[in-house]
């Protein structure tokens, strides 16, 4: 945050949005969005019936009519689109802070095009639905390491060289991905739409598949927030705290990317999720990191699940498409307040 | 009632007589286009255009053809110039073609012009354009009456399998896949039409549109007797779609690629494309 004003970063916790409360209200808001996700949809289910659905899931019994739309399609949709949120915002606060940079997201180092390359790929070779993710994963994980190689200093990973590298290494892939759709006769509506992002078709097995990928790298992120509000101080300030700045550097991406890889390789390239909501809770609920991060995850969850229902019920049709509309203009927001 | 319209669209184009050049026609990209003299060097941009000039015995005058172009065998053979996206507009130009043929998307006609070649926009995107934009093609190149006789024979033939599906004493309700994502069809595209003429009651409402993105979940919930479009593997391995009736009975069948490829272009194959249709659908009336 330190291109703007050093002061926002060093600024407290807000008083009114502090401990219990927050709390609360937080939880609050995600269950309430997981309750409106899992109610509605395209086809109107009473209330009642989703709640006898959802009984009769927990218990394992017998599924019929209404209750598998409630228990295998909307509430793994749902729970896929907290995952996803909650993993691009965590992981957009920590690229944030690891680079003091307001304008990084997580897909700074190459994930995005990384993992549409892996999609394309497996889309335009024709193999099984199911390989999409696994071959997104992979090349996802692939980028980033190219784009690490190529901005290493010895042991250091200057800031510039990582973001510039990762602009690089994005644009190729990028450029890659488009040549195999322009050869890829009528597949390009398939790739288009996993590049927009949706949350469709997301079954159980894919939420436990996304879930390890998201805890991890997530888990990691909190653990590492003091060290990351350390290093609002600069790197110098913060090596002479005894912060190890360069390994901490590291580490923040690979967990951030791990994240933000497995989420994306199965829900496609979600734009702006993971720029906005920490700016969101930064002003909401103030610059320390570990405060940050948590309340990024769960406004980050509850919104993504907020824009698919919208998604799912509109003509808008898809996720993407619904955070980057809302999101494209608070991105220019922020930068006019950049200028000033 | 599609006859009706048919016979129309027959009696709205007159007589069949030769084509008087210069001819000035308004295209499907709205523009006044005029044709100096009959077409000799052909360039066809899109794969149904290309089959209806084969059709009617045009296909020596082709030139150049979209990289899609795969049908009749002889287009094989003719020159590959990109397709409405990505054309490869010097081979086109060097090609010398005094007529080029594009549908309404892409930009290949700006540039085209400008070079002072002459392009026509022809989009049959409906079930009556399929016949009223062949008709028109016929005029342009100056076989008219072969594009008459070529849309009766085509109305004939449909309405040969049409007679048999009305006779089916069920009518199985379908969704129709063309793309994973998923999308379907709705029952005004041209092949949502087709799908009813086959014998299917589509899942898809009209309020939906043409070629909509579906939510799993309508598709649960109307819990079609078939699917078409997709593999039964696919299908059973979807989020709560193993119970569905048509997963369960079986009745779940991935078009092949000739099939697909001859619902999917508004050509002279309509009719064959919809009795093999009717025959995945209907197999009982074809023994």
């Amino acid at each position: 945050m330190s291109t703007g004003t050093p002061a926002r970063a060093a600024r407290p916790d807000r008083p009114w949005a502090a401990g219990v409360p927050r709390t609360l209200g937080l939880a609050a808001l995600l269950v309430v969005a997981v309750i409106l996700g899992t109610g509605l949809g395209s086809v109107t289910i009473p209330p009642g019936e989703v709640v006898g659905a959802l009984w009769r899931g927990v218990t394992g019994q017998e599924l019929a009519g209404n209750d598998v739309i409630v228990w295998s399609i909307r509430l793994p949709r749902v729970v896929m689109g907290v995952l996803v949120g909650a993993a691009l915002s965590v992981s957009g606060g920590a690229f944030q802070g690891v680079f003091r940079n307001p304008l990084a997201d997580p897909y700074l180092l190459g994930v995005a095009s990384g993992s549409a390359l892996g999609a394309t790929l497996a889309v335009v070779l024709d193999w099984p639905r199911a390989m999409i993710p696994l071959s997104a994963l992979v090349t996802a994980l692939g980028a980033v390491a190219v784009t690490l190689a190529l901005a290493r200093e010895g042991r250091r990973f200057p800031p510039t060289r990582l973001i510039l590298s990762g602009v690089v290494v994005g644009s190729v892939l990028s450029a890659a991905s488009t040549a195999l759709i322009l050869r890829g006769e009528d597949r390009a509506r398939l790739v288009l739409s996993y590049t927009l992002g949706d949350l469709g078709f997301s079954g159980w097995r894919d939420v436990l598949t996304v879930l390890p990928y998201v805890a991890l790298g997530g888990g990691v992120l909190l653990l590492l927030a003091r060290a990351l509000d350390t290093l609002q101080l600069g790197d110098l300030t913060a090596r002479s705290l005894g912060v190890p700045v360069e390994r901490l550097r590291l580490l923040v991406v690979l967990s951030a990317s791990v994240a933000t890889a497995g989420a994306v390789a199965y829900v496609g390239i979600i734009g702006f999720v993971g720029l906005i909501v920490p700016h969101i809770a930064r002003l909401a609920f103030g610059a320390r990191h570990r405060t940050l991060l948590l309340t990024s995850a769960a406004l980050g969850g509850a919104g993504l699940v907020l824009a698919d229902l919208l998604a799912r019920t509109t003509v808008l049709s898809q996720v993407g498409i619904v955070t980057t509309l809302l999101g494209g203009p608070f991105f220019l927001w922020l930068l006019r307040r950049q200028r000033d | 009632m599609k006859i009706l319209t048919l016979t129309t669209t027959l009696a709205l184009a007159g007589s069949a007589a030769a084509t008087t050049y210069p001819l000035t026609l308004t295209d499907d990209l709205n523009r006044r286009v005029t044709v100096k003299a009959e077409p000799r060097r052909i360039v066809s941009l899109l794969p149904s255009t290309s089959e209806t000039l084969c059709a009617l015995n045009l296909c020596e005058r082709l030139v150049g053809v979209d990289q899609y172009s795969d049908y009749p065998a002889q287009v094989k053979n003719v020159a590959k110039m990109g397709d409405l996206y990505t054309p490869n507009i010097e081979a086109i130009v060097a090609a010398k073609p005094d007529l080029v043929l594009v549908s309404k998307y892409g930009k290949v006609s700006e540039t085209l012009t400008q070079a002072g070649i002459t392009v026509f926009a022809l989009n049959p995107e409906t079930y009556d354009e399929v016949f009223s934009k062949l008709l028109t093609l016929g005029r342009v190149v100056n076989r008219e009456a072969a594009a008459k006789a070529l849309v009766t024979t085509m109305a004939r033939d449909i309405a040969k399998t049409e007679v048999l599906t009305r006779a089916a004493v069920n009518k199985p309700t379908a969704y129709f896949e063309i793309d994973p994502t998923p999308y379907s069809i709705g029952p005004k595209s041209f092949m949502g039409v087709l799908l009813t003429k086959a014998g299917a009651r589509n899942i898809i409402p009209e309020s939906m549109g043409d070629f909509p993105k579906v939510d799993p979940e309508f598709i649960v919930k109307a819990n079609p007797q078939l699917m078409l479009g997709v593999d039964r593997k696919t299908a059973a391995a979807r989020p709560g779609w193993s119970g569905l009736n048509a997963v369960k009975s079986g009745r779940v069948i991935a078009l092949p690629v000739e099939l697909s490829s001859s619902l999917s272009r508004p050509g002279p194959r309509l009719p064959a494309a919809l009795r093999s249709l009717a025959r995945l659908i209907h197999p009982e009336l074809f023994r």
